[in-house]
């Protein structure tokens, strides 16, 4: 009973101590922000490395994801004879949930789990040790910029998956099931609200980058230094971070679209 | 570089040094004295800590107890601008050589420059090719560390590690896993280097005879503590048995060749059970 | 991979980022119409505002000319008080305008609908909008007709 005890209090104070190492880490990042300013060609790296690479997917994402909401809003709406507020419907579920959960979800599946394989290789081969010896904080050089990165690609990455989601639905709406050009647009503007949707939704995607890129970094950093270390980590920083996203998405939701 | 301190001052002074990690007691009372301009070999059986001694040193670990010199100050009493002062003096050479993999040889070496100087790029050009020439690898500048052999990649981490001129230089297990040749590349180039940039080095191994090389001076330690110290050919023919077994390389002796276990016979009998 | 492709890349992957931001500020939210910050603020009273919510939509002949901004209570007049923030370029609305709340489709949201009066004097910033009419709630609305029904049903009596 006490042993019990005791190793759920272990587990606890385990828990307590990484989000403890974790925030102290997101600290040490933003502290090292001012240093960054001047090597603007290490974020430059980053972006590229971070967001770039993961355009293809998140298109084409979005505009699969777009055409299917364009093909089953049809039908549903169809029936009640309400096809013109198909753009109203593909266009407010890009924009306000699925723009940035799911382009959240595949950056942590693409560059999440990469940040953290990266970083947990470098520390393996005593990289990061070797900068600390060489004078040079590892957290500065290596993780703000990578932080960073995460935290400017993640809102774009979002605005091109629900952009491009938009174009799909109107692509097999207007295209494929003939629902008025002028009615699509129309009513899509009339019910879109910039500051109510679209603002709503780029805030959720910058708190989607911060945690995801905050979640891959830290695993990377505390991460085993071994291969084995490693491969564990970059599973917890998919796991964690879809979690993350989706929690973090209802709570948003709750705050924004609440009355 | 101001010379506040006796010259006669050894470089490192480490006094009962403790430190353990988790449960486990890695030193138990450690004294050091690393002598300037020497090469200081520090050897002992697999799984002493050795790499954590370096470590240490370089202020990146804490000690639970005792205090760790080096030039006179006290390291982990350093606040961190004065420790990253003090660490641009020291120079580190990691097992795996610890290059960043994402730039080539040269921008390797050069990155303590451009990290640390204002230099012109001509000038660390300059510096960072006669540095690639002290080791060699002049030729190799354009190499991914991905395209070199764990030796090159050594010896381009010495070339960074000396890029700043360093007062010490730590190797790590300078010589493991290293054919003949680069071995006795890497040999040669630890005394060259050390005698000619009036440096003192460091060296953490298990090679005895590489080690005993090229020491002034060997340090053995096990189970924590400092078993015995002296010139290497002292300790070749130390009086200590275990010091003897060490660094001749016998199978058997105060350190059992058996992992402790239950008598054979009686582990063979449960096994026919 | 060299440094000025990546720029290029980089920049590119940028560009298009902010592209499609501007492409769902302006083509799928209408940027035009929702507008904010300039304008003026005016203030209605109403015996009961239904589903008025903060930001509905506020109209003239149908245009949308602003929004509801805030919406309080006043504790001795029992009253909603509903602050309009109207866009700056419909500065020519006369004060004795009439403001109602009216219901889009039968179920739908509600608005306010502000009818021209007749004055020469217009609206503008902290003014007070006198005359207004309530919002009509389905359940009131569908209470009076089966109680007039009932009257009628009497008097054939």
């Amino acid at each position: 009973m006490l042993d019990s005890l005791a190793r759920l209090g272990r587990v606890g104070i385990g828990v307590l101590e990484r989000l403890g190492r974790g925030h102290l880490l997101l600290l040490a990042i933003f502290v090292g922000l001012p240093d960054l300013l001047p090597r603007l060609g290490l974020l430059l790296r980053q972006i590229y490395s971070v967001g770039v690479l993961s355009v293809l997917i998140i298109s084409v994402s979005g505009l699969f994801v777009g055409m299917v909401l364009g093909l089953q809003g049809y039908y549903i709406l169809s029936q009640f004879g309400a096809e013109q507020t198909l753009g109203v419907m593909v266009a407010a579920s890009l924009v306000r949930e699925l723009g940035p959960v799911v382009a959240a979800l595949l950056f942590a599946g693409r560059a999440g789990s990469a940040l953290t394989a990266e970083i947990g290789l470098m520390k393996a081969t005593e990289q990061l040790s070797g900068l600390e010896m060489m004078a040079v904080d590892p957290v500065r050089r290596v993780l703000t910029p990578r932080f960073f990165a995460g935290f400017i690609s993640m809102p774009l990455l979002a605005a091109l998956f629900s952009a491009l989601g938009v174009l799909g639905g109107y692509f097999v709406g207007g295209g494929l099931l003939g629902v008025d050009d002028g009615a699509f647009w129309a009513q899509m503007q009339a019910k879109i609200d910039l500051h109510e949707d679209v603002y709503n939704g780029v805030i959720k995607s910058f708190v989607f980058g911060l945690v995801c890129t905050w979640i891959a970094l830290f695993q990377g950093y505390d991460c085993v230094p071994t291969s084995e270390g490693v491969s564990r980590a970059t599973t917890r920083t998919v796991v964690h971070s879809s979690l993350a996203v989706l929690g973090l998405d209802f709570i948003l939701t709750a705050l924004m679209f609440g009355e | 570089m101001t010379e506040s301190v006796d010259t006669q001052e050894p470089l490192v002074r480490i006094r009962g040094l403790r430190f353990s990690r988790g449960n486990r007691v890695i030193f138990d009372g450690v004294d050091i004295d690393i002598p300037r301009g020497k090469v200081t070999a520090i050897m002992g059986p697999s799984g002493t800590g050795k790499t954590t001694l370096l470590k240490l040193i370089g202020g990146q670990l804490r000690p639970s107890a005792g205090t760790i010199h080096v030039d006179g100050q006290d390291i982990h009493r350093l606040g961190n601008r004065a420790l990253y002062q003090l660490r641009m003096r020291m120079g580190m050479l990691f097992q795996s050589g610890a290059l960043l993999t994402d730039i080539n040889v040269f921008d390797n070496v050069a990155y303590p420059l451009r990290e640390h100087t204002d230099l012109s790029p001509s000038m660390i050009r300059k510096l960072v090719l006669l540095k690639l020439e002290a080791v060699g690898l002049r030729g190799a500048r354009d190499l991914m560390p991905s395209e070199l052999s764990g030796g090159m990649a050594r010896r381009v981490a010495l070339a960074r590690a000396m890029v700043l001129d360093p007062m010490m230089i730590m190797y790590d297990e300078p010589f493991t896993g290293q054919d003949p040749i680069s071995m006795g590349i890497l040999v040669e180039l630890i005394r060259a280097l050390n005698d000619a940039s009036r440096l003192s080095s460091i060296i953490v191994s298990h090679d005895v005879q590489e080690t005993a090389a090229i020491a002034d001076l060997v340090y053995v330690i096990s189970d924590g503590k400092v078993i015995e110290s002296g010139p290497p050919e002292a300790m070749m023919n130390s009086d200590t048995e275990w010091t003897r077994q060490f660094m001749q390389g016998l199978a058997d002796g105060p350190v059992p060749f058996h992992y402790p276990a239950a008598a054979l016979e009686q582990d063979l009998l449960e096994a026919s059970c | 991979m060299h440094n000025r492709t990546v720029e290029i890349l980089v920049g590119a992957f940028m560009a298009a980022g902010l592209v499609a931001f501007f492409f769902l500020a302006m083509q799928v939210s209408n940027l035009s119409s929702s507008g904010n910050g300039d304008g003026y603020e005016v203030i209605a009273r109403f015996d009961n505002i239904g589903s008025l919510k903060v930001r509905s939509p506020v109209t003239m002949a149908g245009v949308r000319i602003g929004r509801v901004s805030e919406i309080g209570f006043d504790r001795r007049t029992y009253e909603a008080v509903v602050t309009l923030r109207i866009e700056s370029e419909y500065n020519v609305i006369p004060d004795d305008s009439f403001a109602k709340i009216f219901t889009a489709g039968l179920l739908g949201e509600q608005y306010i609908g502000l009818d021209p009066g007749g004055s020469d004097k217009f609206l503008q910033q902290g003014s007070e909008i006198s005359l207004t009419q309530s919002a009509l709630v389905l359940e009131e609305i569908i209470g009076q007709f089966l109680f007039s029904k009932a009257e009628e049903g009497d008097s054939f009596e």
